[in-house]
C-alpha cells in the first residue's frame, strides 16, 4: 500500500517536473519557433496523401512511368504572374483535345467530333464494337464501350476511288506558347470484301494529322521512316513533318505502315490487311509512333513549335481516310474502318505548384515526400549518435584508467578522419540504401558527445553523493543510471536536437553526390536531378528543396538552443 | 618537457595515426563484396574444366598477391601507400600519383583562398559585432552565422551558379580556366637565347599583357567556388571571433587601455584581437585540413579540376581505387594541419605546457 503511494506520489512528481518544462519551453520564443517548424514536416512526413496525390517520386502512381507534364515545366502561377516579377505569359498547360476518347462521338449524335465527306459511297455510324486499351495511357482511363464505323459500300461496277471521310475536331489553344509535347492516339480495326489473294478489295489509307485550322496540315501518323529501326519499311515515308520537310497532307501516299503485334515490328502491309487492328501512339518527341514506354527522350529540337504557328488560334485535330477503290473484283465490295480511342493530349510548359522534373513529373510531390526521408534520418542518426557517444561517455569516464584511455585515443582516432570523404568511400563500398545511412551517420557523428559526456562525469564523479552511494555500497552499474545518468541528461536532450542538421545536410551532400536510394525521393537526390538536368535557370526547382533543408535545420539548432537555456539555468541568468 | 620532445611525440603520434588511417583503408577493401578473381575468370567458364579455372584463380591470386596472408598483404599495402603508390586509376590506365599531382594544385589553390578570405571577412565582421553587442546587428549576424553554416554547400553553390551564370552571365560556371586556353596558352614570360662564337646570350622578355590574362582567367573562374565556400565558412569564424573576443574585451588591461585614450579601434584590434587570436589560429590550421570536405562538394558543383571533382568523377565510374587514394591523401592533410595546429599552439602560447 506505501509502495503504491509512493509510485503515485512519484508519478505526480515527475508529471509535475515535466509541465514545469514544457512551460520554460512553450514561453520560449526560440523553442516555439523550432517546434512549430518542426511539426509542420512532420505532418508533411506522415501524412504526404494530404498535400499531393502523387508518389514520391513525383509519378502518377495510376500510371508509373508516364510524364504527368512536359520536362522542366514551370509553376502554373507564373503565367499569372506580371513579368516584371519573373512571371511568363506564355507558358502553357496540360490540355486534353478530345474529352472523351474512348468513345468517339460525332456532333451529330451528341459528341465533339465534325466531319467531312467527298465522294460517294460513304456511311458514318456508331458502332457498338469497342477496342479496350491494353496499354494505358493516362488519359484514356475513361475509356467508355463503343467506336465509330466508317463504312465504304458499291455495287459491282461502279467506281467511287478516292472517296475521302475526314473526322476532326477543332479546338480552341489558348496559350501563348507552344505546348512542351503532345501525346496522341488512335486505334484501328479494318476489315471488308477481299480479293482472290486475300488483300481488301477497297484498301484505305488512314492519316492522322494536326494543324492550323486554315494553315498548314501536319501528319502525325502513320510515323516517319526510320531506316535504323526497320529496314522492311518503304521509303516514301521519310518526307514527314515531325523530323523532315513539312508537306501537305494531301499528298498521295498508297500505303500504310501496321504495327504487328505478334512480331513487335512496324511492317508494311502496303495495304492494311482485311482484319487487322493497329494501336498507334503519337508522341512529338519521339521519331516514330511510339509503342513503348521506355520511348522518351528529348529531341535535339522540338517539333512542337513548327506545328504551333500561330498563338493562340484554332487547331484542327483529326483522321484522313482516302479509299483507293481501283480493283473489279466483279461483285458489290466494301470495307469499314472503325476508330477508337482518338485522342490528343498536350503536355503543357507549366505544372503544379513547383513545375516539374525533365521528365515530367511533379516536383512538389517529390518535395513533400522529400520530408519524410530527412527528418527519419535526422531523428535516427541523431538518436543512434547520442546513444553510441552516451555509452562511451559514460563507460569511459566513470570506469577511467585503461578503458577511459583506449575510447578517448580511438574517440580522437575518429575525430581526426575527414568524415565526408570517408561517408563517400564507405557508402560506395556499402551501397547507399538509408540503413546503410543512418548506421554510418550514427557511428561517424558521436565523438564530440562523448567528450562532452565524458568530462561532465569526470566532474559529477567526485561529489558528495556519488561518494555515498558508493559507501553505501552501490554497484557501478547502478551508481551510473542512478545518480550519473540524470546530471548528463541535459546533455543528451541538446545533443539529440543539435545532431540532426548536420545529419540531414550530410544525407543531401551525399545524395547530390548520387548516393541515393533509386526508390526514395529525398532533398539532396532532387538537387542533384536538377544538376543532372542543366536546368540552370529553373529557380522554382532549386530554390525549395534548399530551404527546406535550411528551415528544418535552423528549426533543430534553435530547439537545441531554447533546451539549452531551459535545462540550465545558470545560462538562463546571465543572458 | 621541452618544446623538441613535445613536437616529437605529436609526430610520432601522428604516424601511428597515419597508420591507422591505412589499415581502415585496407579494412574497407576487404569489405567490399565480390571477388575480383572469381569475376574475372568468368568467361572461363564452362569453356575450360574446373581444375583449370582453379588454377587460373591461384594464378592470378598470385600475380595480385591476394592469395597472401592477411598480415602480408597489409604490410605490402602499407608500404605502398607510404610510398604514395595508388596503382591506376581504370579510367585512363593512368597512375594514381600521376593524376594527384595535376589536381592537387588546384584543390589547394581553390582551399587556400576560400580560408584566408572567410577568416578576414569572420574576424573583421566578428569584431565590428563586438562593438555593437546587446544590438539588433549582433542577433542578426549570428542568426545569419548560424543559418548560412547550416546550409548545404551545394546548394549555395548551386544558388550563386542560378543568379552569376544563368541569370547575369558574369561568371563561368565550370573549369579552372577558360575553355579557349586550350588552343593557346597566355604566354606570360619566356627566353629565348642565342648562342654566338663569342658569348652566350639570354633574353627573358616579360608580357605583362599575357601574365594578366593567365592571372585574370583564373581568379575569373575561382571568383564563384570562393564564393560559396567563404560564404559557407565566414560565420563559424564570426561566432569563434565573438565568443573569444566577448571574453577579452570584460579583462582589466581592456579598461586600462580606453583610459588611456586609445581609439576604440586599437584598443579592439591592437589589444583584444591579438590576446583573442590564439585559439582562432589553431582553428585556422586545423579548418585548413577539415575544409576538405567542403571542397569535395563545391569543386562538383563547379567542376572545378581539383580532388573534390575528382572523387564525383570517380564515384560515376566507380573507380574505388581513386576514392580510397583521395580519402587517405585528404586524411594525410588532416593530421597534418593537426601537426601543424599543435605546434603552433606550443610555439605560440608560452603558457603551454607540453605534455
Amino acid at each position: 500500500m506505501i509502495r503504491l503511494v509512493k509510485r503515485q506520489s512519484k508519478l505526480v512528481f515527475t508529471l509535475g517536473r515535466f509541465m514545469g518544462f514544457l512551460k520554460l519551453l512553450l514561453h520560449n520564443g526560440k523553442s516555439v519557433g523550432g517546434l512549430t517548424i518542426i511539426a509542420i514536416f512532420c505532418v508533411l512526413a506522415l501524412a504526404p496523401g494530404w498535400f499531393t496525390p502523387y508518389d514520391s517520386l513525383g509519378q502518377n502512381p495510376a500510371e508509373l512511368g508516364f510524364p504527368l507534364a512536359g520536362g522542366s515545366a514551370a509553376p502554373v502561377w507564373l503565367r499569372h504572374m506580371p513579368t516584371w516579377l519573373g512571371g511568363k505569359p506564355e507558358l502553357s498547360e496540360n490540355m486534353m483535345v478530345c474529352q472523351n476518347p474512348g468513345c468517339p462521338k460525332l456532333v451529330r449524335d451528341g459528341g465533339e467530333l465534325n466531319f467531312t465527306v467527298d465522294g460517294s459511297g460513304l456511311v458514318i455510324n456508331e458502332s457498338d464494337v469497342d477496342y479496350p486499351y491494353t496499354q494505358a495511357l493516362g488519359f484514356l482511363k475513361l475509356a467508355e464501350p463503343g467506336s465509330l464505323n466508317v463504312t465504304f459500300s458499291r455495287g459491282s461496277g461502279t467506281f467511287y476511288n478516292g472517296s475521302k471521310v475526314v473526322i476532326f475536331k477543332e479546338f480552341e489553344f489558348p496559350y501563348l506558347g507552344a505546348p512542351s509535347r503532345f501525346y496522341g492516339n488512335i486505334e484501328l480495326y479494318v476489315k471488308g470484301t477481299v480479293d482472290a489473294w486475300g488483300k481488301l478489295d477497297v484498301p484505305v489509307k488512314v492519316t492522322v494529322f494536326l494543324g492550323l485550322v486554315g494553315g498548314k496540315m501536319w501528319r502525325l501518323w502513320p510515323p516517319p521512316h526510320n531506316p535504323a529501326e526497320d529496314s522492311r519499311v518503304p521509303m516514301g515515308f521519310t518526307k514527314d513533318l515531325l523530323t523532315g520537310q513539312p508537306g501537305p497532307i494531301e499528298k498521295p501516299e498508297y500505303g500504310s505502315l501496321v504495327y504487328d503485334n505478334v512480331s513487335k515490328s512496324w511492317v508494311n502491309q502496303h495495304w492494311i490487311t482485311p482484319v487487322q487492328t493497329t494501336i498507334s501512339r503519337i508522341d512529338s518527341e519521339s521519331n516514330s509512333v511510339s509503342n513503348s514506354k521506355s520511348d522518351f527522350g528529348a529531341p535535339p529540337n522540338r517539333p512542337v513549335t513548327m506545328v504551333f504557328t500561330s498563338l493562340p488560334d484554332r487547331y484542327v485535330y483529326g483522321v484522313e481516310m482516302i479509299f483507293i477503290d481501283q480493283k473489279d473484283s466483279g461483285k458489290p465490295v466494301s470495307t469499314s474502318v472503325f476508330i477508337d480511342d482518338f485522342g490528343l493530349l498536350f503536355f503543357g510548359t507549366s505544372w503544379g505548384i513547383m513545375g516539374s522534373d525533365h521528365h515530367g513529373q511533379d516536383l512538389f510531390a517529390q518535395l513533400v515526400y522529400g520530408t519524410r526521408v530527412s527528418l527519419y534520418l535526422g531523428v535516427m542518426v541523431s538518436v543512434l549518435s547520442v546513444a553510441i557517444g552516451l555509452i562511451v561517455g559514460l563507460s569511459a569516464g566513470y570506469l577511467g584508467r585503461v578503458v577511459d584511455e583506449l575510447l578517448m585515443r580511438f574517440t580522437d582516432l575518429l575525430l581526426v578522419l575527414p568524415g565526408l570523404p570517408l561517408l563517400i568511400v564507405l557508402v560506395a563500398v556499402l551501397g547507399a540504401t538509408i540503413d546503410n545511412l543512418i548506421i554510418l551517420l550514427g557511428f561517424l557523428g558521436w565523438m564530440s558527445f562523448a567528450r562532452m559526456v565524458r568530462s561532465q562525469v569526470l566532474s559529477v564523479k567526485e561529489r558528495p553523493f556519488v561518494e555515498a552511494a558508493k559507501a553505501v555500497g552501490a554497484g557501478k552499474l547502478h551508481v551510473i543510471i542512478t545518480h550519473v545518468l540524470p546530471s548528463v541528461m541535459p546533455l543528451v536532450y541538446i545533443s539529440l536536437a543539435l545532431s540532426v542538421p548536420g545529419a540531414i545536410t550530410a544525407e543531401a551532400s551525399l545524395a547530390w553526390l548520387g548516393f541515393y536510394d533509386p526508390f526514395r525521393m529525398t532533398w539532396g537526390r532532387m538537387l542533384n536531378m536538377f544538376f543532372e538536368a542543366n536546368a540552370t535557370t529553373n529557380w522554382w526547382w532549386v530554390l525549395p528543396p534548399g530551404l527546406c533543408i535550411a528551415a528544418i535545420a535552423a528549426a533543430f539548432v534553435l530547439l537545441g538552443y531554447a533546451l539549452d537555456e531551459v535545462l540550465n539555468p545558470k545560462l538562463r541568468q546571465r543572458r | 618537457m621541452g618544446l623538441r620532445s613535445y613536437i616529437l611525440k605529436r609526430l610520432a603520434y601522428s604516424f601511428v595515426l597515419v597508420l591507422l588511417i591505412i589499415v581502415l583503408n585496407f579494412v574497407i577493401f576487404k569489405m567490399m563484396p565480390g571477388d575480383p578473381v572469381i569475376f574475372m575468370t568468368r568467361p572461363f567458364q564452362g569453356k575450360l574444366s574446373p581444375e583449370e579455372i582453379t588454377a587460373q584463380q591461384d594464378l592470378l591470386r598470385e600475380l595480385w598477391g591476394i592469395g597472401a596472408p592477411l598480415h602480408v598483404q597489409l604490410a605490402k599495402y602499407m608500404r605502398n601507400l607510404l610510398s604514395w603508390q595508388f596503382g591506376t586509376s581504370i579510367v585512363g590506365k593512368t597512375p594514381i600519383s600521376e593524376l594527384m599531382a595535376r589536381r592537387i594544385p588546384y584543390t589547394m589553390l581553390l582551399i587556400g583562398s576560400g580560408t584566408v578570405f572567410s577568416i578576414i571577412l569572420g574576424v573583421i565582421l566578428g569584431v565590428a559585432v563586438i562593438q555593437r553587442r546587446g544590438t539588433i546587428m549582433d542577433s542578426a549576424s549570428v542568426t545569419t552565422s548560424l543559418v548560412l553554416g547550416s546550409l548545404p554547400t551545394f546548394w549555395l553553390g548551386l544558388v550563386f551558379l542560378l543568379i552569376f551564370y544563368s541569370t547575369l552571365r558574369w561568371f563561368p560556371n565550370a573549369g579552372a580556366f577558360p575553355r579557349s586556353w586550350a588552343l593557346g596558352w597566355p604566354v606570360a614570360w619566356s627566353s629565348v637565347s642565342q648562342s654566338s662564337p663569342n658569348a652566350l646570350s639570354i633574353v627573358f622578355s616579360f608580357d605583362i599583357g599575357q601574365a594578366w590574362t593567365l592571372v585574370g582567367g583564373y581568379i575569373f573562374h575561382l571568383f564563384l567556388p570562393v564564393l560559396t565556400l567563404t560564404v559557407f565558412l565566414f560565420g563559424g569564424w564570426l561566432l569563434l571571433t565573438r565568443a573569444t573576443m566577448l571574453d577579452t574585451v570584460a579583462e582589466d588591461y581592456i579598461v586600462t587601455a580606453r583610459a588611456k585614450g586609445l581609439t576604440e579601434r586599437s584598443v579592439l584590434y591592437g589589444h583584444a584581437l591579438k590576446n583573442a587570436a590564439l585559439p582562432l589560429i589553431t582553428s585556422a590550421a586545423i579548418s585548413f585540413g577539415f575544409m576538405f570536405s567542403g571542397a569535395i562538394i563545391t569543386e562538383t558543383v563547379f567542376t572545378y579540376p581539383g580532388l573534390g571533382g575528382w572523387i564525383w568523377e570517380s564515384i560515376r565510374t566507380l573507380d574505388y581505387q581513386v576514392l580510397m587514394s583521395v580519402f587517405y591523401v585528404i586524411s594525410l592533410c588532416v593530421v597534418l594541419a593537426n601537426i601543424v595546429a599543435d605546434i603552433l599552439y606550443g610555439i605560440i602560447d608560452p603558457r603551454i605546457k607540453y605534455g
